[in-house]
């Protein structure tokens, strides 16, 4: 037989290819045992597991988050996420998540739940709603809201006729600081807060726990700082890890951290330390401000605060020499006394003596640029009447107060309310005076719950609709202004386990039944941001792949020399003085207000943060929980060897109106003043649907039934409380 | 072949615990079980207290006794200098649970003893080790000793350092790298 | 005054090491107990050589006592491993630094010579009872080597009863057991156990007399060694100083260990007074059989002496993984 040359090529070419399939056999051969694993994806993405937003990339194996990181590019994660962050996937895999909508069958706030479909969900509220609406009018309906999902349900309720919504974030938390920067800088100071803090000689920290408060950026450059040698001076009754990092722990007495600011203030003054080409050149009420604070000497401030005058004098000089390379933290949490923005104001006031506003080290100056925003829809929003959230206080913010709500509900004055929304915000555990909140939900004819978790607050709702996590979820962009300006995606890294919906979705939805369609004119989320990436210029197919984009050319952090800055201020100034608070009756140069101290026997009741939790949030979340299972009560060990008390031996902390806690583990140390009992936030959940989480430590806002209210921006004081040790567990 | 070692500036420690959980997203570290903590050692009476917070881990010890207590090799030095545990010849016998002075190793369900393996895996492909990589102090480092340019040559050269039991003999590889004091190791 | 918080903790290791427990107790003690019956028997079995062969093998149930003794000691060390089914590793190398590794050749080989011993000793009479042929030629053929096998058996019996104590005492990280007085300790304590028990199982008068004597110089040197172990320690610095510390406080934590060390001097000397009366009851030599009360007495000074050697161990293992090297 012949063999052609086609043959004999069609032959090899089979040989050849039998060589490859026998290598590719010996290689599966080899391979014998190992499972197969797809290739990880990475996606970007936008943590929620707090509100410092920070760039996450989502490491995706077969369908499962396996690992959170760091965004390198995100100038809020700097390729680093707190334990917090990395603990996301035990949000997204907790086995207690809300995983169907559920209607109350039991009496009002018993918690009997039934699961019931989205579309019963939906109707049954659409149809309260309406209901509502017609007999009280449409503001009736009240939104108490955090997180990123506020934007879908303030629009929602807008749309439906209600101005009526609040986030804790104000009262309860920064509204005090950002008003007293407002009205002396003209701007507030930010989230995430503008402080150049690794580039501080000196920072001052007043109350402010770095560390423990695990905010990303921040505590990494408060790392690089302190890696570089700067001064720290910590106030604070408690040895806090930033005290642990000190040259000056000042263990001040609670509630008298004005009289130490106006006394550094006074010192800065007499001593000429201040900055005074600053002074002159950008601030406004110098003379009327030296006059005022000449009271307020040392020796007055050692009496008031423990801390001794000469270290009062001393780190007054230390701050003094520095300037203006000196950060005074403006805080964050300042809820703290009826005061809160009179001690704010008498912090911007030392920045601005300092000259440390807008100057390396101190707090640099807002992106230079703006993105305009760009709503939900362009449809106007009906008429209504006015708006009640913000009641008498002249400075409250746009946010609302939560405590107004309340006492509107319980009072009906000056209308009614009768339904709540509650999106993302644990009302039981971050609203002081938990019976009055029980109070008012008794009042309500009806209580929507949307959340991810059975936290306490949901317990108490008619309906709830569980929200996907936000690893399963597009949102709103976040608009992060750093030091620079950019725009950070949240897009979802896996699809919605169970029937959880994104919070965009149910908005949606909920507005259709209430026939407001026309406010949401697009079909998916993704769409809208599309739109408006396209606005703003940006490539969303870039951010996709990146998570975050910066706006080129938008930082300038700091003041040219000689620049003539115009401060956002009605003056144009910086007011050391200010005529606002004068105009509505209040003292427009701080004054030292002296708060009542715990009697004999009683402690004052304070609180923080654990680095390894959020809030409320993550106490049942299992990869955090495994970090910490419960709070402990810090008593001071002179204290506690006089009552006999072990370290680990768990007590019940009784509060000045008879309020029990859960029993909980002192944490005997010599960490705290004699004076006050410190525990972290968050713990001691009532919710039976908690298989972690349940009745695990004590809660501080159930000991805090009283609270004092700041009547110039109506932010809340949370530190008035006084509780009693007792071994009956 | 490289020698990687750890150094830990203390004083850039925050106590985040960000590394503490990193680390068990990282490597699939069982509930309840850990390759890294965080200790917090207070010292003082109020009002003078000082505080040190250190991150700890495996030392992968140049003299390491759990490689000697090992009767399978299953634990042993790696070819890059680190300490390692081929899980597949492990009978999980935990002599070197007990002979490990530094308690870095522990029992994993499954049977065989688990400890920090320097992140080996992340080391092929060119990354840092997850703790090092997300740890927001800064406070761990990570690097070659024989690369005399390395950020660790570096902080070794300029700082004095010491490492936990010195007197115990393993010859650690993770210095720890203080300004004022080093406390109880 | 120091606080230490820490977080990400094993419970394996912390508060203290939670790593051994009754499992390789009675891995030690057992193995320590039959290490102490090869030597005593091998002992028996050389130190009268004016006797037959045939007479000799009457000491048969200590070999074969010691024998399963020793299997079921290291039935338990295999149930505490954490996966046994990787054991083949530990026979594909042999690390000298590894007491382990000692403990996983040499058990097998001490149980090799232990069986070898038996198939020597089995009297005549009874080795129709071995089910196969070969063990059955072997026995006769082993016959006749009792004497070397007697001698393999005594160097086995050291060797484990010595291993016992130096797989604790190797652990640098564990002060209460890394000195070299423990492996000395342990190896006395297995030989009087193991005397003990031969005086327990035997059934001849004079063997049981040899032991008795034997036992009241092994429990001399036992109570001196154990003063010996604690005094060294005492002696030493910080941490070796504090790993005793559980034997001597009373708080109700650590109780138990100083029950434990009161224990042992309680039931020791008691076996010593015991046997003692005994050798002045026989000053004179005896004569024919025990009494039932001579037997039930003798009897009663070894268990003592067994339980007495048990507790040792327990409470070693345990009180050693109280204290570490470091302060926490
Ligand atoms: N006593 C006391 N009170 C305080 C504070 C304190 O320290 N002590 N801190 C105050 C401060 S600073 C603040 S900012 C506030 C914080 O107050 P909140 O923001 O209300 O904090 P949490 O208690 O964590 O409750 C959050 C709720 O939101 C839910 N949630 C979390 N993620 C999502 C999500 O993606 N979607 C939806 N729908 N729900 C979600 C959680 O499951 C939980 O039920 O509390 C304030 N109140
Ligand atoms: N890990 C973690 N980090 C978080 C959060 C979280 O939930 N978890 N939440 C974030 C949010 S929203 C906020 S608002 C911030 C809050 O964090 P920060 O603003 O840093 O907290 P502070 O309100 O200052 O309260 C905590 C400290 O104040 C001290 N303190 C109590 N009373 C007084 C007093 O009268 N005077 C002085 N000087 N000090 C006092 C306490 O001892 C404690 O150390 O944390 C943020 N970071
Ligand atoms: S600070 Fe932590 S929890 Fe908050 S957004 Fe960033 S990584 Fe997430
Ligand atoms: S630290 Fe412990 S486990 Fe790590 S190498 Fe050293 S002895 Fe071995
Ligand atoms: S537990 Fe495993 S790694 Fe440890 S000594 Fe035993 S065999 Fe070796
Ligand atoms: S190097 Fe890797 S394994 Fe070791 S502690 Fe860090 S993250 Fe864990
Ligand atoms: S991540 Fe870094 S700063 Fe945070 S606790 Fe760990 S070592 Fe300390
Ligand atoms: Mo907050």
């Amino acid at each position: 037989m012949d063999l052609s040359r086609r043959d004999f090529l069609k032959i090899a070419a089979t040989a050849g290819g039998a060589a490859v399939a026998t290598n590719s056999v010996v290689k599966t051969v080899l391979a014998l045992g190992k499972r197969p694993v797809s290739l990880p994806q990475y996606i970007p993405t936008t943590c929620e597991m707090c509100f410092w937003r920070c760039g996450a990339i989502a490491k995706v194996v077969d369908g499962k988050v396996v690992k959170l990181d760091g965004n390198p590019i995100h100038p809020n994660s700097r390729g680093k996420l707190c334990a917090r962050g990395h603990g996301g996937i035990g949000l997204l895999y907790d086995q207690d998540r809300l995983k169907t909508p559920l209607i109350n069958t039991g009496a009002k706030a018993e918690g009997k739940f039934k699961k019931v479909s989205w579309d019963e969900a939906l109707g049954y509220i659409a149809d309260k709603m309406q209901k509502i609406k017609e007999k009280y009018g449409p503001e009736s309906i009240a939104l108490l809201t955090h997180g990123s999902i506020s934007t879908y349900f303030i629009h929602l309720l807008q749309a439906f006729g209600s101005p009526n919504f609040a986030f804790p974030s104000f009262a309860l938390c920064r509204g005090a600081r950002d008003t007293a920067f407002e009205i002396t800088f003209g701007e507030a100071v930010g989230n995430p807060e503008r402080i150049d803090i690794q580039n501080s000689k000196v920072i001052v920290l007043i109350g402010s726990h770095l560390g423990e408060n695990a905010h990303n950026s921040q505590c990494q450059e408060f790392a690089e700082a302190v890696g570089k040698g700067a001064t720290v001076i910590v106030l604070d009754p408690r040895f806090s890890t930033a005290a642990g990092k000190a040259k000056y722990w000042l263990p001040i007495k609670p509630a008298t951290d004005l009289a130490i600011l106006l006394a550094w203030i006074n010192i800065i003054i007499n001593e000429g330390l201040y900055d005074k080409d600053y002074v002159a050149r950008y601030t406004l009420g110098f003379n009327e401000l030296a006059q005022a604070v000449k009271e307020y000497t040392p020796q007055w401030a050692e009496k008031e605060t423990d801390i001794p005058a000469t270290l009062i004098i001393e780190t007054a000089r230390v701050l003094g020499k520095n300037k203006p390379n000196v950060l005074i933290h403006p805080g964050r949490h300042t809820a703290w006394y009826s005061d809160n923005v009179q001690r704010q104001r008498a912090i911007a006031i030392l920045v601005a003596l300092l000259g440390a506003y807008g100057r390396p080290g101190g707090i640099y100056l807002s992106p230079k640029k703006k993105l305009e925003p760009v709503f939900l829809s362009e449809k106007d929003y009906p008429e209504h009447k006015p708006e009640l959230n913000k009641g008498n206080y002249p400075f409250a913010g746009d946010e609302g107060l939560t405590h107004v709500i309340v006492k509107a509900t319980l009072t009906e004055q000056p209308y009614p309310i009768k339904a709540w929304f509650i999106t993302g915000t644990n009302i039981m555990k971050a609203m002081p005076n938990q019976k009055d909140t029980i109070k008012a939900l008794e009042k309500l004819d009806l209580v929507v719950a949307v959340d991810i978790m059975p936290y306490d607050g949901v317990m108490l709702a008619d309906v709830v609709l569980p929200e996907c996590t936000y690893l399963e979820r597009h949102d709103d962009f976040f608009v992060v202004k750093e030091r620079a300006l950019g725009v950070s995606l949240r897009q979802p890294v896996v699809q919605p386990m169970y029937e959880t919906k994104p919070g965009w979705w149910i908005a949606k939805e909920l507005g259709k039944r209430l026939g407001l369609e026309d406010y949401f004119p697009w079909n998916t989320l993704e769409e809208f941001l599309k739109t408006k990436a396209q606005i703003w210029g940006v490539d969303y197919s870039e951010l996709v792949k990146k998570g975050y984009i910066e706006i080129p050319e938008s930082s300038k952090p700091y003041l040219l020399p000689d620049e003539n800055y115009k401060f956002k201020t009605p003056s144009g100034k910086i007011e050391l003085y200010s005529q606002e608070l004068k105009r509505h009756g209040f003292d427009p140069i701080p004054k030292y207000t002296k708060h009542e101290q715990p009697p004999e026997g009683w402690f004052r009741l304070i609180y923080g943060r654990a680095p390894v939790h959020t809030f409320s949030r993550t106490i049942n979340n299992p990869s955090l929980w495994e970090l910490m299972e419960e709070n402990v009560a810090w008593i001071n060990t002179k204290v506690a060897k006089k009552i006999g008390l072990n370290h680990g031996e768990y007590i019940v902390l009784v509060n000045q109106d008879g309020i029990k806690s859960n029993k909980v583990k002192a944490k005997v140390t010599e960490r705290i003043r004699p004076d006050c009992i410190y525990l972290v936030h968050g713990f001691g959940s009532t919710s039976r649907f908690l298989r972690r989480a349940y009745l695990r430590g004590a809660d501080d806002q159930q000991l805090i039934t009283r609270y004092a209210v700041d009547p110039i921006a109506g932010t809340v004081g949370m530190r008035v409380n006084f509780v009693k040790i007792t071994k009956e567990v | 072949m490289p020698k990687y070692v750890m150094v830990i500036d203390i004083e850039r420690c925050i106590g985040c615990m960000a590394c503490v959980i990193a680390c068990k997203k990282e490597n699939n570290v069982p509930e309840k079980h850990f390759r890294t903590r965080v200790v917090e050692e207070v010292r003082g009476e109020f009002p003078n207290l000082r505080m040190e917070l250190r991150s700890e881990l495996c030392n992968h010890c140049e003299n390491a006794p759990c490689i000697d207590a090992c009767p399978t090799r299953a634990s042993h030095r790696a070819k890059d200098g680190t300490v390692q545990i081929d899980r597949k010849k492990c009978i999980g016998c935990k002599a070197c649970i007990l002979a490990c002075p530094y308690d870095a190793r522990y029992s994993h369900p499954e049977g065989f003893a688990d400890k920090c393996s320097f992140c080996e895996h992340r080391l092929k492909e060119g990354k840092k080790p997850a703790c090092v990589e997300t740890c927001l102090g800064k406070s761990r480092i990570f690097g070659d000793l024989d690369n005399l340019s390395s950020e660790v040559v570096e902080l070794l050269r300029r700082h004095d350092f010491s490492v936990r039991l010195e007197f115990a003999g393993t010859q650690p590889r993770v210095f720890y790298i203080k300004r004022s004091f080093t406390g109880g190791l | 005054m120091s606080e230490i918080t820490i977080t990400g903790l094993n419970a394996i290791t912390h508060p203290y090491l939670k790593v051994w427990d009754w499992r390789i107790i009675i891995y030690l003690f057992l193995g320590g107990l039959s290490a102490g019956m090869l030597v005593m028997s091998s002992i028996a079995n050389l130190r009268i050589p004016k006797q037959s062969v045939k007479e000799l093998a009457k000491c048969v149930r200590a070999p074969f006592i010691a024998f399963i003794t020793l299997a079921i000691g290291a039935l338990f060390i295999i149930l505490d491993l954490g996966k046994p089914q990787n054991l083949i590793w530990g026979y594909l190398t042999f690390q000298p630094l590894s007491l382990m590794s000692w403990g996983t050749w040499g058990i097998p080989i001490v149980l090799l010579l232990n069986a070898l011993y038996i198939l020597a000793v089995i009297p005549e009479e009874q080795r129709y009872r071995l089910k196969f042929p070969f063990l059955l030629k072997l026995s006769e053929k082993l016959a006749s080597k009792v004497r070397a096998l007697a001698k393999w058996n005594f160097v086995a019996g050291i060797f484990l009863g010595i291993y016992t104590g130096v797989l604790l005492s190797s652990f640098a990280a564990i002060p209460l057991w890394n000195n070299a007085t423990l492996p000395i300790l342990f190896l006395v304590s297995a030989l009087s156990s193991g005397a003990a028990m031969i005086v327990v199982i035997a059934k001849k008068a004079e063997i049981k007399f040899l032991f008795t004597k034997i036992d009241i110089w092994l429990i001399v040197a036992e109570l001196v060694i154990i003063l010996l172990f604690f005094y060294g320690l005492y002696t030493s610095t910080a941490p070796y100083k504090k790993a005793i510390k559980p034997f001597f406080s009373f708080t109700s934590e650590h109780f138990i260990f100083s029950l434990a060390l009161i224990s042992i001097f309680l039931l020791l000397p008691l076996a010593l007074r015991i046997k003692i009366g005994e050798l002045r009851e026989f000053e004179g030599g005896f004569q024919g059989d025990f009494t039932k009360s001579q037997v039930f007495r003798m009897n009663l000074a070894a268990v003592l002496v067994v339980v007495g050697s048990f507790i040792l161990r327990a409470a070693i293992v345990y009180a050693g993984q109280l204290t570490k090297l470091s302060h926490y």
